[in-house]
């Protein structure tokens, strides 16, 4: 059996990709829908997104904010809110 | 013999047979496919009509329904009938002497009276002729004109001329109730000083059609406003005696503008039309909440209450204000016969069906009525005896649902009677229900075979389209559900009903059936109206039999709620429970209870209250108790919760309390504008937390996302036929199943209920009370002053060019599709005026439904001509 393969996200490591799935579903859920994020959560996620395998188009012009809000289908998601107004999704798994 | 024993005597004994064989004649001529019992003699000989004729003048004196019913159905027959020359004159004098002007005027419409009948006259009967035309009129004071009326007319127009403050007037339906109010209004705001008077309808369909009347009304008078939007600067202008205003309302929509003006609202006269209505368990209590709001306003306030056939309506005039001297106003004359036919299938044959009028407590075969297919089934029985019976056209038929309306349509469309037609006014409604709706609206191919169906939720345009056409008689066949009786001005020739329920399934009361039944018989129109039962043994069907002929007894729906004070007392002190979905009896109890708190909070006591003096102290003392305890929870400010009729003080306290333990960011509490990629996201949690903490008003849960996005889609100003076409892709794209027609009436009931009705009471009590916190956390600069969101989903729009259009008095069906061609956003109603001015003559080629470009035509006065339109093509 393999060993577990640790994350790293800014200041925070988890010892299992799972254990960083959680933290972010948690996060993910205890918002409300349209809600935007607080700036310890927004703070994680900026390093979250520069993981991300398409950070650079995700990121566009820059980072304003993060929300949550639905993406198709009545699943729930990240969103990054860009400078310019235009927002984008992303999933966090991908990030890592 | 004192003169009600003659009359009884005469229609009970010596001329009974006659009039029975009178009306058997009568009828029959009303019936196609009717296999007529008796075929009758020649009328001419078989009737001594001179005997005849001085009865009816002698009944024509009696107040009695009876008798007077007894009069009508002798000279409607001398008119109709084939009778001599002199028999028809007698006849129109007979009617002109039941003050039935109208029916004389349609018996020389139809050749049946030649004209100049006063010519023909003998000196001394010219004489009265000419007395009786004079006390049958009435002078308009703004113009010097007379116009003819009946008796109730013109005790109507007496009583609310008199010096009454309060006036209640209760009238059948054909009696010409709305016509007399609306010259009378008109009339009295041009003589008098009233700069402000409002007309409360209760539906937008019945709003839409007095705004149109009164302004063809009054085209050429440009000193008078009329409107059925909620517009300050209208209000402004009149108050400041610039101009004068009558508002067309809904009773939702006076709410919306006392909002805005707060204390500055002042009505100086209040017409509430289908004033019954008060006893509807929702919006009853919101129509008495808004009379009650205005009469506080301005206590001099004069208020005028119209109600068809109502057995009470001096019972609308025990809350006004106590000096007010108050006046009631009660008709029950006929103005059209009335037939009430039972419809039984003959033994082993089912094609062939007896019928037999209603005649006081026993009934008088007419025939039978043949068939052309089997029925099998409730549907084809509803819908072959309409077509076979109703051939003459202005033929009803009563479904209990939407779904049913659909598909005995239908049916009736396969039937002789219905050919394709190329009637234009037709093929535009259908061409309109294509593009409007959808392309495979069922509606389309039934209109082009002079079919429709009319339920509620139904986009304005078409409906009163629908109606139009149907009164005009291109539509021969409408089936209908209970919108009708809704508050819906239709009248028709022939009713066919089987089994009528109202709403979710429960039988109809008397007086409700009587109240659709009454529809039967335009007056001016037709000499007479029938209803036609269905199957009136089957006890499924008439669980107490055909009804009697009854009265509408008025009764406000907070009296009917304070009579069972124990169960109210213990709704309200469980009101704050923890989960509010476990709220039950919430139907019954939550609006009245809602009322009930505003009361106690404003006067301290019930005691104090106007509908006091109709209850008993016990039960007052007890509610009293109970609202105590609840009412010193409540901080909000009394002019916040005024602002919320229906909605409870209890759960907007309730919200309060969560914004202000809430610990994220204050703004995730706001909504999001329409056009905001968040908007659907923040409408769903907005939902979801008026469910949780207001009342549970967006069901079920689940379904919450459905509710905001139409919501959302609907403030975008998208059409109806947009909205459908999204959740029609939504279900392809997830493959989901889907029933095109159900698709089309749950997206239109949704729009209606959820985003027209629910989303604005709510939503807008939502964004004030979170206004009240931002407020209090010192976060003002979070709120936006100019924008409503009651106003912005009462009429889905969310820009300045849309409202405009809609102020024109443009439906939003056409303000959209017009938006959908204008560029700006931003243009008031002189900019979207000059808009159509200059691409008049380009909507050809815009390919907009010819209905919605005669209304642009119309509100700009532009001709069809002048636009070079294709409407001639």
């Amino acid at each position: 059996m393999p060993a577990a393969k640790p994350v790293k996200i800014g200041p925070l490591s988890f010892s299992r990709k799972r254990d960083a799935n959680d933290y972010l579903k948690d996060m993910l859920y205890k918002y409300d829908l349209g809600d935007k994020l607080t700036d310890e959560d927004a703070a994680i996620l900026t390093h979250l997104v520069h993981m991300h395998p398409e950070a650079a188009e995700k990121i566009g012009v820059g980072i304003e904010s993060f929300s949550v809000r639905t993406a198709d289908y009545g699943t729930r998601c990240f969103w990054v809110n860009r400078i310019d107004g235009t927002t984008e999704k992303f999933s966090f798994r991908a990030c890592y | 013999m004192k003169d009600t024993e003659l009359f009884d005597w005469l229609t009970g004994e010596a001329l009974h047979d006659d009039i029975i064989r009178l009306a058997q004649i009568t009828v029959a001529t009303e019936i196609t496919n009717l296999d007529v019992i008796n075929e009758s003699a020649d009328p001419k000989k078989s009737f001594d009509w001179q005997q005849l004729l001085l009865a009816g003048s002698l009944l024509a004196r009696s107040v009695e329904r009876t008798h007077q019913e007894a009069a009508l159905r002798i000279a409607t027959a001398a008119v109709t009938l084939e009778t001599s020359p002199e028999v028809r004159d007698a006849g129109a004098v007979l009617l002109e002497k039941l003050s039935n002007r109208r029916s004389v005027e349609l018996a020389i419409q139809r050749n049946r009276v030649e004209p100049d009948l006063e010519g023909r006259l003998g000196v001394s009967m010219r004489l009265e002729a000419n007395r009786r035309r004079f006390e049958d009129s009435i002078l308009l004071e703004s113009s010097g004109k007379w116009i003819g009326v009946n008796h109730f007319q013109r005790e109507l127009w007496a009583g609310a001329s008199s010096g009454a403050g309060w006036l209640s007037a209760s009238a059948p339906t054909a009696s010409g109730k709305t016509y007399l109010v609306l010259q009378w209004l008109l009339d009295h705001v041009r003589t008098r000083k009233t700069k402000i008077a409002i007309y409360l309808a209760p539906t937008r369909a019945l709003v839409s059609e007095i705004e149109l009347s009164l302004k063809e009304l009054c085209r050429s008078d440009t000193d008078i406003e009329i409107t059925s939007l909620p517009l300050m600067d209208v209000y402004f202008a009149s108050a400041a005696g610039d101009k004068k205003a009558v508002f067309v309302f809904t009773q939702e929509r006076l709410h919306l503008l006392a909002n805005l003006l707060g204390e500055d609202f002042s009505v100086d006269l209040l017409i509430v039309d289908e004033a019954h209505k008060i006893g509807d368990n929702q919006r009853g209590v919101i129509l008495q909440d808004a009379v009650e709001r205005v009469s506080r306003q301005n206590p001099a306030m004069k208020v005028v209450f119209v109600s068809p056939s109502t057995q009470n309506p001096g019972e609308l005039l025990q809350d006004a204000p106590d000096d007010m001297p108050k006046s009631s106003v009660d008709s029950d004359m006929p103005t059209v016969l009335q037939n009430v036919i039972l419809a039984a299938q003959v033994p082993r044959k089912p094609k062939e069906w007896s019928l037999d009028l209603v005649w006081g407590d026993s009934t008088i075969p007419l025939g039978t009525l043949k068939l052309s297919n089997k029925p099998a089934g409730l549907k084809k029985r509803l819908a072959f005896i309409a077509a076979a019976a109703g051939g003459r056209g202005g033929t009803l038929v009563y479904c209990n649902g939407a779904a049913e309306a659909e598909d005995v349509a239908l049916l009736i469309s396969q039937l002789e009677g219905s050919e394709k037609t190329d009637d234009q006014e037709l093929l535009d409604l259908a061409d309109l229900a294509r593009k409007g709706v959808h392309r495979n609206y069922q509606l389309a191919p039934l209109v082009e075979r002079g079919v429709a169906f009319h339920y509620g939720n139904m986009p304005s345009l078409i409906r009163t389209e629908i109606e139009r056409l149907f009164r005009s008689g291109k539509i021969k066949f409408l089936t209908c559900t209970s919108t009708l009786i809704e508050g819906v001005n239709l009248s028709c020739r022939t009713i066919i009903v089987r089994g009528p329920r109202k709403g979710r399934g429960n039988p109809m009361e008397p007086h409700d059936f009587w109240n659709l039944a009454g529809r039967a018989g335009r007056w001016g129109n037709e000499f007479q109206g029938n209803i036609i039962c269905i199957d009136p043994k089957d006890d499924k069907a008439w669980p107490v039999g055909v009804p009697k002929r009854s009265r509408y007894p008025i009764k406000r729906e907070t009296d009917v709620v304070l009579s069972s004070a124990d169960e109210l007392a213990a709704y309200l002190e469980n009101r704050n429970i923890d989960t509010l979905a476990d709220l039950t009896q919430g139907e019954e109890y939550e609006q009245v209870g809602a009322y009930l708190l505003n009361t106690y909070i404003r006067l301290g006591t019930l005691s104090d209250a106007a509908f006091a003096k109709r209850h008993s102290a016990d039960t007052l003392r007890k509610l009293d108790k109970s609202l105590e305890g609840i009412s010193a929870l409540i901080s909000i400010r009394q002019d916040i919760l005024v602002r919320h009729p229906g909605v409870s003080a209890v759960g907007l306290q309730r919200l309060l309390e969560v914004f202000r333990e809430y610990e994220g960011n204050i703004e995730n509490l706001l909504l999001a504008p329409s056009e905001s990629v968040d908007a659907y996201d923040r409408y769903v949690t907005v939902m979801r937390r008026i469910n949780e903490n207001l009342y549970p008003v967006f069901l079920p849960d689940g379904l919450i996302p459905l509710h905001a996005l139409v919501v959302v889609e609907w403030l975008k100003g998208l059409s109806l036929a947009a909205i459908i076409r999204k959740r029609i892709e939504y279900q392809q794209r997830n493959n989901r199943s889907f029933r095109l027609p159900v698709l089309i009436r749950e997206t239109m009931s949704m729009v209606e209920e959820t985003a027209r009705f629910k989303a604005p009471k709510y939503i807008s009590a939502y964004m004030d009370v979170l206004r009240l916190f931002l407020t209090e956390a010192g976060r003002d600069d979070l709120i936006d002053e100019d924008f409503d969101i009651g106003i912005a989903l009462e009429f889905g729009v969310s820009s300045t060019t849309l409202l405009s259009l809609m102020e024109l008095g443009l439906s939003r069906m056409s303000a959209v599709a017009l938006y959908e061609k204008i560029a700006r956003d931003d243009l008031d109603k002189e900019g979207c005026l000059a808009w159509i001015n200059e691409h008049g003559p380009n909507f050809a080629g815009m390919d907009l439904p010819n209905l919605i470009v005669s209304e642009a035509l119309q509100v700009s006065g532009l001709s069809d001509a002048e636009a070079g339109q294709k409407l001639s093509e």
